[in-house]
């Protein structure tokens, strides 16, 4: 699964990731991860107002960048056509996140809280945006290491617990396939 | 309460506006997608989705039908597979990973196995090749059996059961993805198959008695023309 940062779709940088949504080509999403955050509480509270216009995902709770990736090719989907189940592209990132459809604990669980030392930072945006992510990353009082060193973070145990991964399950696949399965099937399950 | 309302309604209505200029993404995706198989249900196509190799499955209008009954009919079929393939996933079947569904265009974007070879022309070749013929036709069909079983017991109910829906991953045991057209001379196969099937699932007896019941009928005697 980590090969899909070396296909020739991916632009990375050192740092962070921009991955092209097929469906909706003037979109790209770009990842960036921080460690050792000092921030959070202010971080969470810009986003809140507006102040920082992306998604800032607890990483703790993501196997892999491609999560992200999945829950943004929905939203956008999502927003496009008027069905969106919260107000905002971002927070409908958050929310493709988690395997129920209760907003409040997809927030809870996957946006992040103000004891967070670490944050992935989700931005769409259209063609380069490389201002954008400078202005993101100099609010961030932490540490900006390579998105790709998410694994490091992954709480696995927590993770196959909420989204009820049975051990039967990982024989067919990895974790990162049975997470992504429930995500994208949630809404009729 | 009644401006804050006007707005919201005004609101909703231009997305809606927005809706039918914008639900075209997947169409005009797919418009220029390879397209790998053309039923009369859907269309599969081949892609690059997220970066990663995918298959769509389209399953497109029914003009004989009715728009609203066939929007609905096709909704539900499109539900329902989504459903089963994490039904079959949780079991421990591995059907393929679904990335993204849009219930708009009754599109499912599923990983693509690849590498694999359908269960028929794997048949196929075992019975042109000359070496231990029987032996691998026998494991064959009792891992099919196993697997369905597996399903059965999940009350997952296949729908089209044919060698050509079912995918076999390259250097590995089967897999079940989705039995059979036209091997001639598979009768004694087939016998081997059930009686795996009826050692794998809780359930085997009420089956085998119905599937009796319809042999009896006539069309598809065999379970294998």
């Amino acid at each position: 699964s980590s090969n899909d940062f070396f296909s020739p779709q991916t632009f990375h940088s050192s740092m962070h990731v921009t991955q092209k949504l097929e469906l909706f080509p003037d979109h790209r999403l770009t990842q960036m991860l921080f460690k050792e955050v000092k921030n959070a509480a202010e971080l969470r509270q810009s986003a809140m107002s507006g102040k920082i216009n992306g998604a800032l995902i607890n990483p703790t709770m993501l196997v892999d960048p491609f999560q992200t990736l999945v829950a943004a090719n929905k939203a956008v989907s999502l927003q496009k056509t008027g069905k969106m189940k919260t107000r905002s592209l971002y927070s409908e990132i958050i929310f493709n996140l988690s395997p129920t459809n209760n907003i409040s604990e997809a927030f809870k669980r996957f946006g992040i809280s103000d004891d967070n030392d670490s944050v992935l930072v989700a931005l769409v945006h259209s063609e380069d945006e490389s201002q954008l992510l400078t202005d993101i990353a100099a609010m961030v009082t932490g540490q900006q290491v390579p998105v790709e060193d998410i694994s490091s973070l992954t709480d696995q145990e927590k993770i196959k617990k909420l989204y009820k991964i049975t051990a039967q399950e990982e024989k067919c696949g990895t974790l990162l396939d049975a997470v992504v399965c429930r995500m994208a099937t949630k809404d009729v399950m | 309460m009644c401006s804050s309302q006007s707005r919201g309604s005004e609101r909703r209505w231009t997305e809606v506006n927005m809706t039918q200029g914008e639900s075209m993404a997947v169409s005009e995706f797919l418009a220029r997608a390879k397209l790998i198989k053309q039923g009369a249900e859907a269309r599969v196509y081949r892609v690059e989705f997220l970066g990663r190799p995918t298959i769509v499955k389209e399953r497109f209008p029914k003009r004989y039908r009715h728009p609203s009954l066939d929007d609905k009919l096709t909704h539900r079929r499109t539900v329902q597979e989504v459903r089963s393939i994490l039904r079959c996933r949780r079991a421990g079947i591995s059907a393929p990973v679904v990335y993204f569904v849009d219930y708009t265009s009754h599109c499912i974007f599923l990983e693509e196995i690849v590498g694999s070879l359908t269960v028929r022309d794997h048949i196929i070749s075992i019975q042109q090749s000359n070496s231990c013929k029987m032996l691998q036709l026998d494991q064959l069909a009792e891992k099919v059996g196993q697997i369905l079983a597996k399903m059965h017991d999940e009350d997952v109910i296949h729908g089209d059961l044919t060698t050509s829906n079912m995918l076999l991953r390259q250097g590995m045991q089967s897999d079940l993805k989705a039995f059979l057209s036209t091997h001639p001379n598979t009768e004694v196969l087939f016998e081997k198959l059930l009686k795996s099937y009826a050692a794998s699932s809780k359930k085997s007896s009420a089956v085998i008695k119905k599937l009796d019941e319809v042999r009896l009928r006539g069309r598809k005697r065999s379970m294998v023309g």
